[in-house]
């Protein structure tokens, strides 16, 4: 066998739309990332304060990352939009938080999904490929922070809603 | 060679013409210097080295026993994007004779065994959708385990918890516990390998199909990460926050919903089986599939 004859012929780096896609994914994980920011900050969280404070930082390290990748098209400032309609609900109530945020990293690994659909550079369809993994896992970690349970709720823990993916759409789209 | 070398060996070749023939008498053979020697036996050597090289394909007179075998050429193995959806498939099925085996034994109840039935519907969807896609590129689906992924993991995996009289293994003590730790392992290493199939994909279209389906295992993982560390959810290893928030010890734990900030491609370790005699359990490394792991479409024919 010979092997490493990978048959792909598409670009490694970022094209010009790609890097134009990957800094919308950056403003909104810096928004995901101060949103967790300011629910710790309302003191939300109780004994899984430590996990918020951890999932502001994986979207933290996702936007410096994308940051790599892009250089100087990184806006390097959150989503506002998603920031200001979404703050109402992270603050000191945990469970709010939690089902507020798990719905929100569900319309992100629809959105990423649809991304790396569209992205014709290997790099950056990496990259989002290694998020949408971890934030299929947030999702888990949310429903249980709220308290819910793989066995009455799972399609909480296991399904992205269609509405998520309906919302993806229109992300990208706009993106 | 140097300059200096050269030019000796110039005047070495003139000398030798001009006594061709001669007998060498002691003052000839006194100019000889040791260095000179040398420099004669080099120009010697290669131009026996170069009629040996001119030489045809007569009989050297070199003894030589037998015939020398016919080579075989190596198998052209191109990684297409139909190869990439067969290993999918195939990972599934591995997936799923897991399952099925366990159900078999009877070896979950309760919650767990529903669980485990819905992961095992989840993988059946799973290979149907990839099947079907290799069949739309014109491929053929391949709809069995992977064979190597079988030998060096899923059966030896299996042995351990269900324990085999023939090479002298016992059945472990904690059934139930060593499943859910080869069920996240398996989950874990399914999803990795459909984000690593990604950017090998050459189609966006598959790589976002593909992806579709890698993020449904690793919600897998998760449910299962969340059960056996429910106390700690997402791993703080590699963050870089407050140390009130980190996790109190050096060493990570087996499982977690959220191991990592990014999906790795890295082995996932997995502890099976009774204890020896010395209180050691069997460790096992899982791996995504490697390029002597993939189904290849020049298997079927063998």
């Amino acid at each position: 066998m010979t092997a490493s004859n990978i048959i792909s012929v598409s670009p490694v780096r970022p094209t010009p739309a790609d890097t134009v896609l990957l800094a919308s994914a950056q403003a909104t994980a810096l928004a995901m990332r101060d949103l967790y920011q300011a629910a710790v900050g309302a003191g939300a969280g109780g004994e899984h304060v430590a996990c918020l404070v951890s999932l502001a930082a994986h979207h933290d390290a996702y936007a410096q990352t994308i940051s790599s990748l892009i250089g100087r098209a990184a806006p390097q400032a959150r989503d506002s939009e998603i920031f200001s309609s979404n703050e109402g609900d992270f603050g000191s109530d945990t469970m709010a938080v939690a089902l507020a945020a798990h719905a929100l990293e569900n319309s992100l690994v629809a959105a990423h999904t649809q991304l790396i659909g569209m992205l014709e550079g290997t790099e950056g369809a990496a990259l989002i490929a290694s998020m949408v993994i971890i934030e299929a896992r947030h999702v888990v970690a949310l429903a249980a922070i709220a308290g819910k349970s793989p066995i009455d709720d799972t399609d909480l823990f296991l399904v992205t809603p269609e509405a998520a993916q309906a919302d993806a759409q229109t992300t990208t789209t706009v993106a | 060679m140097s300059n200096s070398n050269r030019e000796e060996l110039q005047a070495f070749s003139k000398i030798v013409k001009a006594t061709q023939g001669a007998d060498f008498g002691p003052a000839l053979q006194s100019s000889l210097s040791r260095r000179r020697f040398f420099i004669a036996g080099g120009a010697t050597i290669s131009f026996g080295a170069l009629l040996a090289a001119c030489g045809g394909s007569t009989n050297t007179g070199i003894a030589r026993l037998g015939e020398a075998p016919t080579k075989t050429e190596l198998v052209d193995a191109p990684v297409t994007d139909i190869a990439l959806l067969r290993t999918a498939t195939s990972l599934e099925h591995n997936a799923i004779f897991v399952y099925e085996t366990v159900a078999a034994a009877g070896l979950l109840s309760g919650d767990a065994a529903t669980l485990a039935a819905r992961f095992l519907s989840d993988h059946k969807a799973h290979a149907e959708a990839t099947a079907s896609l290799t069949e739309k590129l014109g491929g053929k689906a391949y709809n069995e385990p992977n064979p190597r992924l079988q030998t060096i993991y899923i059966e030896p995996a299996l042995r351990l918890i269900t324990g085999d009289d023939a090479s002298g293994i016992p059945v472990t003590d904690d059934p139930v516990a060593d499943v859910l730790a080869l069920a996240y392992a398996l989950e874990t290493i399914a999803g990795s390998t459909y984000q690593v199939y990604v950017p090998m994909l050459a189609d966006s279209a598959l790589r976002a199909a593909a992806i579709g389906i890698g993020e449904q295992e690793a919600r897998h993982a998760a449910v299962i990460g969340s059960l056996l560390n429910p106390s700690r959810l997402v791993s703080s290893f590699g963050l870089s926050i407050a140390a009130e928030y980190q996790e109190q010890t050096d060493v990570p734990a087996a499982a977690y919903a959220v191991p990592s900030t990014f999906g790795t491609k890295a082995p996932v370790p997995v502890v099976l089986g009774a204890a020896n005699e010395s209180g050691i359990r069997t460790s096992l490394n899982l791996e995504t599939p490697s390029l002597n792991s993939m189904v290849y479409e020049y298997l079927d024919g063998e």
